[in-house]
């Protein structure tokens, strides 16, 4: 994430030609990979040139690039004792520090620098959680998909949303939105029971709350209750009429039972709430087909396939316009669905 | 004359099942597994049954397969201890009143071989003698039992060349290239063996995805006691497959028999018969290889009937739970619809895994309604996954005009159905059911409805096989096509039967395999009918 670097002096007024000698030899060495001798020369050079900053500092990076972080810690300190305003030592500092385990005594260093990834990471450590997300957040704004920062991110904003929601079970452990949370964590263990009873007790303190509905649905419809499902999604539909979400998902438990007619209808309303949803079109489409409406079905399937040209959904549809026109005798456009699906589905089928 | 259970219960408002559970005195099977911590794979998958007469008594008697023992951890060579009574395949014969003996031994079939841990059966009198023989799969080598005509079978295995080998799960009899010589199909399942087996994380069952894929294997029979494998000429073994269930029918009325093969974690086969001897896979052509989402499933008992009484003969695959089980319309030309969800079977099935199943009228309503044993694959699996379930009780769903309706099956006893074979047991013209269970006693569903009127129709072929496999049969609006193949690993009663409702008249058409059409005008309903094949065209 963070990059080393070396410091080279353009000027090296005051410094003996002898240590300008060790410096180059130095950077040739580490430039060759020869992080030893590269730190054995710039050694040399901080002996020579004791008051000279860029000499410690080349001498912290190479110790930093061979991953002695604790050896960096000393030759860094002493450039920024020499030059405190040299950025990149603050940088460096930090990181070393950080790797040491000294997270608090490396922010000051990565504020100084502006490394707001670095700062993220000890914020984190020390545990300013609100803090370090918003500094990784930033810091992954500028460098998109860096996995060091998306774990990070994802780290710190798991452990402030535990924190959160002890703090909210323990101020108040019988509160509907305690049951909530102990319900989505029975949730994501598959305890179904439990999850119910959880999400029961939230909605019987507290029945216009959105989204549990939601969730008690989805908890159904994990476990393939598409009856009871239907229940929930279809009261928060009724509590949401704006939510495309509840929409789609009542449409889709509709269209599990074979309600197709009642599933196309919903489904069309998500699709007028959030339109373009491939996932919602998808699943219109199969309802239309369930209805006898080949018609509809083709332009849902269509559509997902115009939005979405690649992926598991694209297969999809073209799987079912392929069954589409097979049935209506099109043989050929059948056939260069197929093509289609079998060049996108997922391997793992027969040989 | 029977009691009308139905319109009893109709009348008084209450809920009746069709089916009266129970073990009938003198049916001890005992099946044993042997499960062991190593989760070899075989382990979770035995569990063959067949209803046969095989002593022309009039009366069906029961075979049950056994798997046998297995070691913890298995060594070289693999033994499975069938020459202990405990692990013996078991023929059980029914009594006038009811009642099974167990004629295990003097019949003959004691022992199964030691190599092999037993799998699933096929019933049919292939040799055309008028007596039922046995064909008993297992992962190790195959046994070919001949009836000797005289409550006796023999062991003619070798001589037929029908061991297969590997591991062979269900099979059927059928012919194939309509010669009068019953053929013989046998499903295998994965390459595996002892040796190979894996444990997957947290000591579970693997999927067969861990394990490579293997052909199935088609034998034709010469018509001398020998069999010919001609997997390979016939195109069969041109396809890999992790096959378990088949089923016979012939989806395209072109007069020969196709193959449908219920695949696990992968697409499903239908093999088409050319009619010259030859097979080509057009499962994904006709849209049956696949979930109505494109997905592969994992496909375990299958049955090949007409489930709308449109003439034309659909699919159903049983499946895991999740996957909903899958029923394919056939639309003619070649072509299916998915039709899980239009026919309610999708939500019926989506938390549930099935093993042994059929399109029967149970009911006797003229409408064929859907009986599946059932059972996760996975004996923990409610530590992987608290929502699903290990046991579970099996399903009956009465079908109304092609939709189906979730009925009780005389049981909320969970257990792990596995097998399941179907059939008159007690001649009274309905449709019982004997489900086996995975390390557990067999469990028999007596029919009490006494509902509706019926026909049931023993074939004889004369130019066509013997047992008349293959033949169409059409009554009422209802089309049969007679096999004792589907399910998994199991054999059926080999008549067909129609449920008619009303108790009038009724005209019996039948294409026979040799092409030979009947029609029997004005037939008497509640009755047992032998039809035999007109000699001449």
């Amino acid at each position: 994430m963070h990059t080393l670097f070396l410091v080279l002096a353009l000027a090296w007024q005051g410094v003996s030609p002898q240590a300008v000698e060790h410096a180059q030899a130095g950077i040739a060495a580490r430039k060759q990979g020869h992080l030893d001798k590269a730190i054995e020369e710039f050694r040399r050079v901080t002996e020579l040139a004791p008051d000279f900053p860029a000499g410690f500092m080349n001498l912290g990076a190479a110790c930093m690039e061979s991953r002695d972080y604790g050896a960096a810690i000393g030759p860094l300190k002493r450039a920024l004792e020499l030059d405190p305003a040299l950025s990149g030592a603050h940088q460096m500092l930090g990181y070393a520090l950080l790797a040491q385990g000294y997270a608090a005594e490396s922010i000051p260093h990565f504020e100084k620098a502006g490394a707001r990834g670095g700062l993220g990471i000890a914020q984190l450590e020390i545990g300013k959680l609100p803090e370090a997300i918003a500094n990784l957040q930033a810091e992954l704004a500028a460098h998109p998909n860096d996995p060091d920062l998306l774990y990070y991110l994802g780290r710190a904003s798991g452990l402030l949303s535990k924190n959160t929601f002890d703090a909210l079970l323990s101020s108040y452990p019988d509160s509907a939105r305690s049951h909530q949370a102990l319900a989505e964590n029975y949730a994501a263990l598959r305890r179904t029971q439990d999850a119910e009873k959880e999400y029961r007790e939230a909605l019987r303190q507290r029945p216009e709350t959105p989204g549990i509905h939601l969730a008690l649905g989805e908890v159904y419809a994990a476990a393939s209750d598409w009856v009871k499902a239907e229940v929930e999604f279809r009261a928060e539909a009724k509590l949401q009429p704006g939510s495309a979400e509840a929409a789609y998902r009542l449409g889709s438990a509709l269209l599990q039972q074979g309600k197709a007619s009642d599933a196309r209808a919903e489904l069309a309303r998500a699709d007028r709430l959030r339109p373009e949803m491939p996932e919602t079109l998808y699943a219109l489409g199969k309802a239309a087909s369930l209805d006898g409406d080949s018609t509809a079905a083709r332009k849902a399937w269509t559509d997902v396939i115009s939005i979405e040209k690649t992926g598991p959904l694209a297969a999809q549809a073209h799987f079912g316009l392929a069954g589409l026109y097979r049935k209506q005798g099109r043989t050929a456009e059948a056939e260069r669905e197929m093509q289609e699906f079998r060049k996108l589905k997922e391997p793992a089928s027969a040989p | 004359m029977l009691n009308n259970l139905a319109a009893v219960a109709c009348l008084s408002g209450l809920a009746v099942s069709i089916f009266e559970m129970g073990t009938p005195r003198g049916l001890d099977f005992q099946h044993r597994n042997s499960p062991t911590p190593e989760k070899y794979l075989i382990a979770t998958m035995g569990g063959g049954v067949a209803l046969l007469d095989y002593n022309n008594d009039g009366l069906l008697d029961i075979f049950l397969v056994n798997s046998g023992r297995l070691a913890s951890p298995m060594r070289l060579p693999e033994r499975f201890g069938r020459d202990d009574p405990r692990y013996w395949n078991r023929l059980y014969r029914q009594n006038r009143d009811g009642s099974f003996s167990d004629v295990t031994e003097v019949s003959g079939l004691a022992k199964a071989g030691e190599g092999n841990y037993g799998m699933g059966v096929a019933a049919a009198d292939y040799d055309n003698d008028g007596y039922t023989d046995l064909y008993v799969t297992s992962y190790g080598e195959n046994i070919l039992y001949r009836n000797n005509r005289d409550g006796t079978f023999t062991d003619v295995t070798a001589k037929a060349g029908v061991a297969a080998g590997g591991w062979s799960a269900s099979a059927g009899f059928f012919d194939y290239d309509n010669d009068g010589l019953l053929d013989l199909f046998v499903t295998r399942y994965v390459e595996w063996d002892t040796r190979h087996n894996k444990s997957c994380a947290r000591q579970t069952y693997c999927p067969p995805i861990d394990f490579p894929p293997t052909t199935n294997i088609l034998y034709r029979n010469r018509g001398d006691g020998t069999f010919e494998d001609v997997s390979r000429r016939s195109g069969i073994a041109a396809k890999k497959g992790r096959s378990l269930g088949v089923a016979f029918n012939d989806y395209d009325g072109d007069g020969f028999t196709d193959i449908f093969v219920a695949n696990d974690g992968m697409e499903q086969f239908l093999f088409h018969n050319d009619g010259k001897g030859a097979f080509t896979e057009r499962a994904l052509d006709a849209g049956v290889a696949l979930s109505d989402d494109g997905k592969p499933y994992a496909g375990m008992g299958v049955d090949f009937r007409d489930y709308d009484n449109d003439g034309r003969p659909d699919i159903i695959v049983d499946n895991l739970a999740r996957q909903t089980y899958a029923v394919y319309h056939n639309d003619g030309g070649g072509s299916f619809s998915y039709h899980s969800l239009a026919t309610g079977l999708g939500v019926l099935s989506a938390g549930s895994s099935g093993w042994g199943l059929r399109l029967e009228d149970f009911n006797n309503d003229g409408w064929k309604d859907l009986f599946v044993a059932q059972s996760h694959v996975m004996d923990n699996v409610e530590a992987l996954d608290p929502s699903l379930h290990y046991l579970e009780p099996p399903m009956l769903a009465l079908n109304h005009d092609g939709h189906f309706t979730k009925a009780d099956p005389g049981t909320d006893t969970p257990v792990a159905g596995r097998g399941a074979a179907f059939g008159d047991l007690d001649n009274d013209g309905s449709i019982d059911v004997v489900m086996t269970v995975l390390g557990g006693p067999p469990v028999v569903f007596r029919n009490r409805s006494g509902a509706g009127h019926w026909l049931s129709i023993a074939l004889r072929g004369v130019r066509s096989n013997r047992d008349g496999l293959g033949a169409v049969v059409r009554v009422k609006g209802q089309t049969q096509y007679a096999s004792a193949a589907g399910s998994y690993l199991s054999s059926s009663d080999r008549r067909v039967h129609f449920g008619l409702g009303s108790a009038e008249p009724v005209d019996v058409e039948v294409r026979w395999p040799s092409g030979i059409r009947q029609t029997m005008h004005s037939v008497r309903t509640d009755q047992l009918l032998e039809i035999r094949e007109r000699e001449q065209p």
